[in-house]
């Protein structure tokens, strides 16, 4: 039998060392004990975990293949001593040696006390959750008078006094024996078959079957196809395949899909209930595959982008088309960032296209608002672009006098909408508007952009103009299918094909820095691995902070009040990385205070697509007392405030035409949507009124009224001036909403070279930006369509100059 | 009066720390409370001189000045964390502060249970004869769910909590009165008790 014995204290002089020492001799015949000393191991901190250093890592191991453990504890104040209690707290932190290890307790001390007290409180710590020892009841060892009880050689001399420690220890050996049976693996038996049962997805549940043979996971099959494509693939792959692999239920969760994660996992516990055994065995096994040392890898490239959503893709497809080696780094499982996540067009003018389109009604009452406007309103760098524009809205005008009008759109007026719709001023009366070259530069190039995405392979719907929620106008190009994950996939099939080399779970944790220059980066990887990029230039494509509330709170100058448990549309990765290794660059930043609230977020998760999401042309939003609050064209920051000041949860009221002009959803989903509650549904506006809690008069008067208006083309109301459907078609839909984080308009100071900048406005070398990262474009509020325009058109630029080191 | 404020652990995350924050700002106006740190001092090993390292013997310094001291505790496995055992192994070694100091036991925790045990723990510790400190009787204040507690401006959100922090606090302001004023004139026992040692 082999034992590890624990000097309890780190004093150069110790009796209790004595102790074992004699014990480690006296009983040698019959078991093997290894005197252990914990001088060496780091002081606990729990904000600067040690874990993976040596000792500690020493002191696991040793325990973990020891058949038990004898600790003897001096007493300090009544209590152990703090270099044990240290010791303790490093191995029930991240490790766990001691979960199940038989533990006997002895002392010595000065006194005759023998550390009586400091065993009784260390029986208490051994029995906290986090070390959960399974100490011996009873058999007290005290050893009082130790300075007495030793002769030169070592040697206990009071023969009593070896007797008891005899049989105390003879009792240990038969108790380790026991114990040790409660830590024996326990077979599983399972009644052999396919189970169904359900794993937690991220819209709802899953269908999942289990097949099992008599003692094996065979198979996991999970049917994800009522899920968004592209976010949680990989928690119902690489989560099944270690399961069976490891044939264990203790499998690491991905990080950022946590609850599908543990869906999974549940699920398959839940098979193995039904198959007649106890899932907790499967949960105590260890995982799949060994752990390997923590491993270093040194890799080197022209062009390192860091962060692999559309921006970062873009940026790597555009410098592998210059020639460049390109390594992207991911710090998530998958790859996609906020773009996969995306339901909404790009927006770029192409009046070649749009001319194709016949207007809608509203449409040209926009456009005369503009030949109105006040000159002294426009800002001087834009005044040139709006006197071009009221000539071209004059043109238009004098053309399509009298006939079918068709749809208008140019690249100034793109620009003049994104600088309108970005001025804004903050609580503390800064006003704040687009940067001109930056706007110029993004509206400019986003045709280029949509160009350059069909070419690499996005299939667009020519046959369809959208504007979604915040557009302001119709120029959103959207992919035929699967919305975001259209543009992730084409671009990792291109960046993939053409030799870049994308490596996923890989957060970067600081940019090299030499004589100011970036020159590659220090990341870090799954199991404690390090890997270091050296490269001619690093692209920092990581996103904003929309998934980070204490920098929202911190930086937040616009809105009255964030709350502490906002709900966010974007990933869990946007955690504004970016931003903090700018800044360790010398970065100046720019706009942070101002962030952009997705008014119409699912209540309970912040997703964008739950419910019925289609043009506000098609929908009426009510309050919860069913009366109209809005216009619901207005901009995102408009909608937002309304929904704010009439108590946050309001709804999107439809009809059964919605349907045909709903992109995120089909009949499967709906019905499934109205199973769970996320939508509701009524053959009457009386009745779906009764389902949400509102008055059917006020619901039914709402609606007649808003139907009135489709009627007449005009909203005396609320000013609305886009008109589609009406509600008049049951069944009647009711989509429940509420503002969530949706986009982060503050970031890094760039040009429109995407160089990132210091404050005083010098480039710093090697460093360049792209995507939500950067801020300065759209200033206090973005409008629909132009963050994918933003991520296409600077992401290019940015793997442009980073390919040319520019 | 003046009380020193001991924050139990040498984490930089720490609701024990706000919540000395908090007494410190709430009480203000009955007693000034400085708050000291125990993060970077050194880890106790029972050096032959017994001398104390310059942090310990400044920590030690304030005790002796202060009328009385508020620890605030986390929960560590059951008991007090390894620093602040750690300090106290050093105070109690050397310079010996805590003899006849007036001590209140305060300790928050993410859990609900408020790191009760870890206070139960810390009053049999300072009631050790090498420490001899004069710990509030009948009278605990235990925070529970304390990732919860306290708003933006680090304030109490729960009133029933703060009023019975308030309860406490009281009663402590007028234990530290009566057990300064009971041994005032103790002092020779105290010099005795300075040749300690565990040996």
């Amino acid at each position: 039998m082999k034992f590890v014995g624990i000097v309890g204290t780190n004093a150069e002089f110790s009796y209790n060392r004595l102790l074992l020492t004699f014990m480690e001799k006296h009983f040698a015949d019959t078991a093997e004990i290894e005197v252990l000393e914990i001088k060496d191991m780091p002081f606990f901190n729990e904000t600067d975990d040690q874990t993976d250093s040596e000792p500690v890592q020493f002191f696991c191991k040793k325990i973990e293949e020891a058949d038990g453990v004898i600790i003897a504890t001096p007493e300090h104040n009544h209590s152990i001593p703090s270099a044990l209690k240290s010791v303790l707290e490093w191995l029930s932190f991240k490790v766990h040696p001691f979960d199940g290890k038989p533990v006997m307790i002895v002392g010595a001390s000065y006194d005759v006390q023998g550390s009586s007290r400091a065993q009784l409180h260390l029986r208490q710590v051994l029995d906290a959750p986090g070390v959960n020892a399974t100490v011996m009841p009873g058999n007290e060892f005290l050893l009082g008078r130790a300075h007495e009880a030793f002769d030169e050689k070592g040697d206990l001399t009071n023969k009593g006094t070896i007797d008891f420690l005899e049989s105390c220890f003879r009792k240990f050996m038969r108790f380790t024996d026991v114990a040790n049976i409660l830590n024996l693996p326990e077979d599983v038996v399972f009644e052999p078959g396919e189970y169904t049962v359900k794993a937690l997805g991220h819209n709802g549940d899953l269908p999942m079957v289990v097949t099992l043979s008599s003692d094996r996971i065979e198979s996991i099959d999970i049917d994800s196809s009522g899920e968004s494509v592209g976010i949680a693939d990989i928690v119902f792959t690489r989560i099944p395949q270690e399961i069976i692999e490891g044939q264990t239920l203790n499998v690491d969760i991905i990080s950022g899909a946590s609850v599908t994660s543990h869906g999974v996992i549940d699920g398959v516990a839940e098979a193995i209930k039904l198959a007649g055994s106890n899932p907790d065995i499967l949960k105590k096994r260890p995982k799949a595959g060994s752990q390997p040392k923590p491993e270093e890898v040194e890799l080197s490239t022209d062009v390192l982008v860091i962060g692999g959503g559309g921006a970062g893709l873009s940026a790597a497809a555009t410098a592998l088309q210059e020639g460049k080696n390109v390594i992207l780094l991911e710090k998530f499982p998958a790859i996609g960032g906020n773009t996969v996540r995306t339901g909404g067009p790009l927006g770029a003018a192409d009046p070649q296209w749009q001319n194709k389109f016949a207007a809608l009604p509203g449409e040209d009452s926009t456009l005369e608002k503009m030949l109105h406007m006040d000159e002294s309103e426009i800002d001087e760098e834009y005044l040139a672009d709006f006197r071009i524009l009221k000539n071209q809205i004059q043109d238009y005008l004098a053309e399509v006098d009298g006939k079918d009008k068709y749809l208008f759109d140019s690249t100034i007026w793109h620009r003049i909408q994104t600088y309108l719709g970005g001025k804004r001023t903050d609580l503390q009366g800064n006003v704040i508007y687009g940067q001109y070259d930056l706007v110029k530069t993004l509206t400019d190039d986003a045709p280029d952009a949509v160009k350059w995405l069909a070419e690499i392979g996005v299939a667009f719907d020519w046959d369809k103009v959208e504007m979604p929620v915040g557009m302001m106008w119709r120029r959103g190009h959207k992919p035929k299918e699967n919305q975001g994950y259209a543009f992730i996939a084409a671009l990792q099939k291109f960046v993939e094909k053409n030799g870049g080399q994308i490596i996923t779970d890989t957060p970067v944790k600081e940019l090299l820095i030499e004589d100011g220059k970036v020159v590659g980066v220090i990341a870090g990887g799954p199991r404690n691995k390090k890997v270091t990029v050296h490269a001619g230039a690093v692209v920092l494509a990581t996103g904003g902070f929309g998934a980070n509330t204490k920098m929202l709170k911190q930086y937040n100058t616009f809105w009255s009040e964030i709350d502490d448990d906002i709900k966010t549309s974007n990933s869990p990765a946007i955690t504004g990385d970016g931003i903090k290794l700018g800044e360790s660059a010398g970065a100046d930043l720019v706009g942070m205070g101002f962030t952009q609230m997705m008014p119409v977020s699912d209540p309970n998760t912040g997703a964008l697509f739950t419910g019925l999401q289609v043009p506000p042309a098609n929908f009426v939003m009510v309050t919860q007392e069913g009366k109209r609050f809005v216009n619901e064209y207005e901009s995102r920051d408009k909608l937002t405030q309304a929904a704010i000041d009439n108590g946050g949860l309001f709804y999107l009221i439809a009809d059964d035409e919605i349907k045909k002009t709903a992109m995120n959803t089909n009949q499967a989903k709906i019905d499934k949507e109205v199973a769970e509650g996320i939508l509701y549904r009524a053959d009457t506006i009386e009745g779906l009124a009764e389902q949400i809690g509102i008055e059917p008069e006020i619901l039914v008067d709402s609606v007649n009224k808003y139907n009135s208006y489709v009627d007449a083309g005009e909203d005396p109301e609320f000013g609305k001036n886009v008109f589609d459907l009406k509600v008049e078609v049951a069944p009647f839909y009711a989509t429940p909403r509420k503002p969530a984080v949706h986009h982060t308009m503050g970031g890094l100071r760039i040009d429109t070279a995407t160089h990132v900048l210091t404050k005083d406005g010098t480039i710093i070398p090697g460093l360049y930006a792209a995507g939500e990262v950067a801020g300065g474009i759209h200033a206090g509020n973005r409008l629909g369509g132009n963050a994918l325009a933003d991520i296409f058109t600077f992401g290019r630029i940015a793997g442009k100059n980073a390919a040319k080191n520019r | 009066m003046k009380l020193i404020g001991i924050v139990g652990t040498n984490s930089d995350q720490s609701t024990n720390r706000k919540l000395l924050q908090f007494i410190q700002k709430h009480f203000a106006d009955k007693a000034e409370i400085e708050i000291c740190e125990i993060k970077g001092l050194p880890a106790f090993n029972e050096p032959k001189d017994k001398t104390a390292p310059a942090g310990i013997q400044e920590l030690a310094e304030k005790i002796e000045a202060a009328d009385g001291v508020i620890i605030s505790t986390p929960e560590y496995d059951h008991s007090i964390p390894a620093a602040l055992k750690s300090v106290i192994e050093w105070l109690s070694y050397s310079v010996q502060p805590f003899i006849d100091k007036p001590v209140m036991i305060t300790g928050a925790s993410h859990g609900s249970l408020g790191s009760s045990r870890a206070q139960a723990h810390l009053r049999q510790i300072l009631d050790a004869p090498e420490l001899k400190a004069r710990i509030m009787p009948s009278a605990e204040f235990l925070l529970g769910r304390s990732l919860q507690a306290f708003d933006e401006e680090g304030n109490l959100v729960d009133r029933e909590k703060i009023a019975e922090l308030e309860d406490c606090f009281e009663e402590f302001v007028l234990f530290v009165e009566i057990t300064n004023a009971l041994l005032k004139e103790h002092h020779i026992r105290k010099v005795q008790n300075k040749d300690f040692s565990w040996k």
